[in-house]
């Protein structure tokens, strides 16, 4: 029998998104919540990030849920592994986990150095694996139907000039997301990705002062880039418990049809 | 190692061989030594052809038939084996862009139906027919299937893309089918591929500018399938089965933003 519920409902959840200063991990932040969870937002850096997220939190407490901040440095597993244990145990559990960070850089692949390439790998894709691998291990100690949603880019499958380095990364996130997808699904634990496309925030990649820009915006088959609250309900699907629940390791893109531009 | 690129004495099969870039794999097919069949439906262009190879020292011979007749492929087939002796590779190359300049919702069903028998119903019974050659000599052999990357995504080909799609299809689910019987089925995916040298510089123009929506700078070469060709029908490719290979310069893999484009952000 299925169950008789409302699918999408994330009512009582306790959920945390990790670079809830970035309009992705925002809009991700207050879908959950207008689908009812409470929600703890972790900010990469404690800068001006924390007023972004501090935007975000008072957004969600005006909905009536709690929001708590938090300042994780993804480039260190133990520190996300401490964070998240203290954000559970504030939370009283945790059931859904969302990571949205992003440092796109674009360089020639002979001026990238060593750093600027760790760096790179680190932000994108590393801290990924530090929060998987530390939010199933919090679902594994209570027996929880984990569910955790990447962002990614469609870059991590095609490709553009000077994007050797960011392009890696993601495409080593939609490996993570289909190989530890497959390692935790008999735990019970979905593991899934959000790829985007252009999206109208993105001008550090699509400058529309340029013609190629322009033109590179009605590639979408939308013809249109993709707003931050676009995301919002792909996020509440993938993390809900009766609505996605035989759904993992898959890249689901918020694109407007941009991968099936020739 | 290089010999394991030769064709000698074995027996090929080209659909669509007499232009184009079934021309261009038969001619590359013949000088690795292959004993090469070409079929279409226009004689005189399979005269030219088979001259050319003939010309260059090749072994060539032609069949001339409709390909979305399964009677008149299956005759071909026979025609090969009649004249070489057996069949050890064959490319369903065969089809046509085709179609009417109409908008979807106003296709007629005679043009769909026109595009999918020179470019599905072709390749299936093209494979059909050469596999079972190759199932009852019990040697097995390899076919080589024509996808596109109009197969692939959003295009306004709309059943010549969902033709395509079907070949894709059609050779993994071969793939897997013929496996048992030592018959080999891998695909070929051309991106935007010139049929011929240009006529004229009013042509070279117009395919300089399609080159620049590639990532390679440039359109292909009608003869640019030949190499390709003769890895896939010979032993070189002899574990490699179930696959596409696009040929396009890059271009399936691009296509977020002009091939040209330089995002700006810098660390």
């Amino acid at each position: 029998m299925p169950p008789q519920t409302d699918y999408f409902d994330l009512t009582g959840k306790k959920t945390m998104v990790v670079g809830a200063e970035t309009p992705a991990g925002g809009a991700i932040a207050r879908a959950y919540a207008q689908a009812g969870a409470d929600v703890a937002l972790c900010v990469l850096t404690a800068d001006e990030a924390v007023m972004r997220a501090r935007v975000v939190k008072r957004d969600i407490e005006a909905m009536g849920r709690k929001a708590s901040e938090y300042v994780m440095d993804v480039m260190l597993g133990k520190n996300v592994q401490v964070t998240t244990r203290q954000v559970a145990k504030e939370m009283g559990g945790l059931d859904i986990v969302a990571s949205a960070p992003d440092l796109f850089v674009a360089k020639p692949i002979e001026k990238t150095t060593d750093m600027e390439l760790a760096r790179v790998m680190q932000v994108n894709f590393s801290s990924q694996f530090f929060i998987v691998r530390t939010a199933a291990e919090e679902f594994r100690r209570d027996h929880r139907p984990g569910r955790i949603t990447l962002v990614t880019s469609v870059l991590g499958e095609r490709s553009m000039i000077d994007t050797a380095a960011y392009a890696s990364a993601h495409g080593a996130v939609y490996n993570l997301v289909r190989a530890a997808g497959h390692e935790l699904a008999r735990e019970n634990i979905t593991l899934n990705a959000i790829s985007l496309g252009w999206m109208d925030y993105m001008d550090d990649r699509i400058d529309t002062s340029d013609e190629d820009g322009q033109r590179a915006l009605r590639f979408p088959m939308l013809r249109r880039a993709g707003r931050a609250e676009e995301i919002g309900p792909t996020a509440v699907w993938l993390a809900s418990e009766f609505g996605s629940a035989f759904i993992t390791g898959q890249i689901i893109p918020i694109d407007g049809g941009l991968l099936q531009h020739q | 190692m290089l010999d394991q690129f030769r064709l000698d004495g074995k027996a090929v099969l080209v659909t669509g061989g007499g232009r184009g870039l079934g021309r261009g794999m038969a001619h590359a097919l013949a000088a690795a030594g292959a004993n090469v069949m070409i079929a279409a439906r226009t004689q005189e262009q399979l005269d030219r052809t088979v001259q050319e190879i003939r010309d260059a020292g090749g072994t060539a011979t032609s069949f001339s038939g409709d390909m979305t007749d399964s009677a008149q492929v299956n005759a071909m087939v026979e025609a090969c084996v009649r004249e070489y002796g057996g069949l050890d590779a064959c490319f369903a190359n065969a089809g046509m862009g085709g179609g009417v300049d109409a908008e979807f919702w106003e296709w007629p069903d005679s043009a769909f139906e026109e595009v999918l028998a020179n470019n599905l119903k072709s390749a299936f019974y093209t494979c059909r027919a050469a596999s079972k050659v190759m199932v009852e000599s019990g040697k097995g052999g390899t076919l080589i299937t024509l996808s596109s990357a109009g197969g692939y995504r959003a295009s306004k080909r709309w059943a010549y893309g969902t033709a395509k799609g079907g070949v894709l299809s059609l050779t993994k689910v071969l793939s897997g089918a013929l496996a048992p019987h030592k018959i080999r089925v891998n695909c070929i995916s051309p991106g935007i591929v010139a049929q011929r040298d240009p006529a004229d510089d009013q042509e070279r123009a117009r395919r300089a500018q399609q080159g620049g929506f590639i990532p390679a700078n440039r359109v292909g070469e009608w003869w640019e399938m030949g190499p390709l060709a003769v890895y896939l029908a010979s032993d070189a490719s002899s574990y490699v089965t179930g696959q596409d290979f696009a040929i396009d310069g890059g271009m399936l893999n691009a296509g977020l933003a002009p091939a040209k484009y330089r995002p700006h952000a810098e660390i």
